[in-house]
């Protein structure tokens, strides 16, 4: 499918993330956007082509509904996708973005979310489990879905206890991005990070709301695990998260709008949006901190009590073919577990070494472990550095 | 007084029962279940766990920064709330052709039509880099910054809340007696003398409802502080949010609950006393 594309070459992948920042930014309506990228006419065959693509027939889906609801980070999906499969089942998706994971489990704490489908990351799985909150996969009925063909380090932490609770979406690192116009030293840890952010940095950076990453960026900048719940360390991880706060631009998980205009230099960073930001500005560096960060990846999962069970199913399928896989992470970038989406991605984003990175540099990374999302002292030591 | 009879009696208690039980299970309840949380402990997982100590009114002290900027922005917001509003009612009601008054009306209600979270992204582009710093660079002031500052959270409270005081400072001078603007320039008063002896005072019921309006919203405010402050100027309301959101502290963020609502019940009725005794034998029919 993809190869077509390739010899056609209708529009250049720059060209067509240009196109779409413009129409995600408003100033070019829909139908300009799928008119110029010649996606209007590739869903036009792909809505003829894809149901006979299916292992399964069109009216197979069955009845499922006309909506559903999807709860997911922000930049992290692509639209064509979402539609159409409206277009083919007639459900309707509400799409909720979040900012931490630590909200997600709030929610999900408190009952009667109504959501059907949510992409928790690796180290959460096993917390839901415990507080049943999720469902066991029928993966019966996920025939798209091939386990051999996904990378384990990346497929392994959905399975608890030898049960199986998501689907592989995305996985990735968390680095930090830098505007090499405005920051010349070029930091290469997160010691440097820090470092530049009281120094020549200051009031252009910005830490993530979200705990994991923002203390794991401190606590590795001192030389210690990015996963510590060492009272000791983390004490100190919070004097250098408090000493730098008069120097930062914000607190925020959504630092994309801030490094784009310019006001911000640098920012924790998940990788694919280390690339969106690179795409559209070339001094935009993506760096692998050398003293340590994260691996992560997400899932589909279905929380318990999902109201939409069957619609959720043929939705995580949907999303499970190869082909789907490749033309979401066109738009958001993220690198897909699976070798069978990978093949399909052009060569750009299939060895992109911010996406792949070298094995060497991800050594010093790790997986969040599952004590961080609930340990109480990491929840106050990042709410203390917020309000301080 | 005649008593009421049976049937009418029977009448008024299934009148008064739609609100009542509003009142006690949109109110008393999740006050009372609040209360009794503030009062628990934090679960493993967070969450509520049971149990009963005063440890989080003790551990209040870690949100004073949050108490303090919340303290001082919400009387300062609403005092420049009230500053630029009230030119802006005066015309409305008094300046303007009746004409027009209507459309200038609906304009200043307009903007309640769209979302305070998608009016306030705009002006988090407005206020970044590429928006006013950069027409200002245009005539000479480089490396302006107002996006993520004190400033700009000022600028989207006034701009969020205008409307709330606008709106009761208009209706109270609408109802004005001009009669007694014109006998005051016949006994020799000059405008400034009219304004402050005959229109401010008769305008307080407006500017107490607005002022009140403002101050108690402000109070819990937390979206404003956390797009245009960078999620560095943080209120209580943004404390509130991080507690029951991402640290799941649920007893703690009761206890400041708690605390808040007490701050305001007392702040609250200081207010109303004064502004009831300073307004004695005039219109209060807007408080």
């Amino acid at each position: 499918m993809s190869k077509s594309n390739d010899d056609n070459k209708p529009i250049s992948a720059k060209q067509f993330m240009k196109e779409f920042r413009r129409y995600e930014k408003g100033s070019i309506t829909r139908r300009h956007f799928l008119g110029v990228t010649g996606l209007g006419t590739a869903m036009a065959v792909m809505g003829t082509a894809v149901p006979s693509l299916w292992s399964g027939k069109a009216n197979a889906f069955g009845d499922l509904g006309d909506r559903m609801v999807f709860s997911t980070w922000p930049n992290y999906h692509n639209q064509v996708n979402i539609d159409e499969f409206t277009k083919m089942t007639g459900v309707n998706i509400q799409i909720n973005a979040f900012g931490s994971n630590e909200e997600m489990l709030a929610k999900l704490q408190a009952g009667g979310t109504g959501w059907d489908v949510f992409v928790p990351t690796n180290y959460t799985i096993s917390n839901y489990v415990e507080l049943d909150l999720i469902q066991e996969l029928d993966l019966s009925k996920l025939p798209n879905y091939d386990a051999a063909a996904n990378n384990p380090m990346f497929a392994g932490p959905a399975t608890v206890n030898g049960t199986v609770y998501g689907v592989p979406k995305n996985w990735g690192t968390t680095g930090f991005i830098v505007n090499t116009k405005d920051i010349k030293s070029g930091p290469k840890s997160w010691k440097d990070f820090f470092e530049v952010t009281k120094g020549a940095g200051s009031g252009h950076t910005i830490l993530h709301d979200y705990q994991l990453t923002t203390i794991g960026a401190a606590l590795c900048a001192l030389g210690y695990s990015f996963n510590s719940i060492d009272a000791k360390e983390l004490a100190e991880a919070e004097a250098v998260l408090i000493e730098s706060k008069p120097h930062l631009f914000a607190i925020t998980s959504d630092y994309q709008p801030g490094m784009r205009s310019g006001d911000a230099w640098m920012s924790i960073c998940w990788n694919g949006d280390g690339t969106q930001l690179k795409n559209d500005i070339p001094e935009m560096d993506y760096v692998i901190a050398t003293d340590g960060g994260e691996i992560w990846s997400d899932f589909y999962c279905i929380p318990t009590g999902a109201p939409h069970l069957e619609a959720a199913y043929a939705f995580i399928n949907y999303m499970q073919d190869p082909y789907i896989q490749a033309r979401d992470a066109s738009v958001h970038g993220y690198a897909p577990a699976d070798a069978r989406a990978i093949a399909l991605q052009p060569d750009s984003l299939g060895s992109d070494p911010i996406l792949h990175p070298a094995a060497d540099l991800m050594s010093g990374l790790e997986f969040g472990a599952a004590q961080t999302l609930t340990d109480p002292i990491r929840a106050e030591v990042m709410a203390r550095f917020k309000s301080a | 007084m005649k008593e009421l009879s049976k049937p009418n009696r029977w009448l008024t208690a299934v009148l008064l029962a739609p609100t009542t039980l509003w009142f006690l299970f949109m109110l008393i309840l999740p006050l009372i279940v609040i209360l009794i949380f503030s009062f628990g402990e934090r679960a493993a997982v967070g969450g509520y766990g049971g149990g009963f100590t005063f440890e989080h009114y003790l551990n209040l002290p870690a949100r004073l920064k949050a108490f303090q900027n919340t303290m001082t922005f919400a009387p300062i917001g609403t005092l420049l709330c009230l500053l630029v509003a009230y030119p802006l009612a005066y015309y409305l009601a008094l300046k303007v052709d009746r004409r027009y008054k209507l459309v200038l009306l609906v304009l200043v209600i307009v903007p309640f039509w769209t979302s305070l979270l998608i009016r306030t992204y705009a002006w988090i582009y407005l206020l970044g880099g590429r928006g006013i710093p950069s027409l200002l660079e245009l005539i000479g002031f480089e490396g302006v910054r107002l996006i993520n500052t004190p400033g700009a959270v000022m600028i989207g409270i006034v701009y969020g809340y205008l409307p709330l005081m606008v709106f009761p400072i208009f209706v109270s001078l609408e109802k004005l007696d001009r009669s007694l603007l014109e006998a005051s320039s016949d006994l020799g008063g000059s405008p400034f003398k009219t304004f402050m002896q005959i229109t401010l005072p008769l305008s307080m019921p407006g500017i107490a409802t607005g002022c009140m309006l403002v101050f108690i919203l402000l109070m819990g405010e937390f979206l404003i502080p956390a797009f245009l402050g960078g999620g560095k100027i943080f209120f209580i309301g943004n404390a509130l949010v991080d507690l029951f959101l991402q640290s799941r502290n649920w007893p703690f963020g009761s206890a400041i609950s708690v605390t808040l609502v007490v701050i305001m019940l007392v702040t609250v009725s200081l207010y109303m006393r004064m502004t009831l005794r300073s307004n004695t034998g005039r219109d209060e029919s807007l408080m």
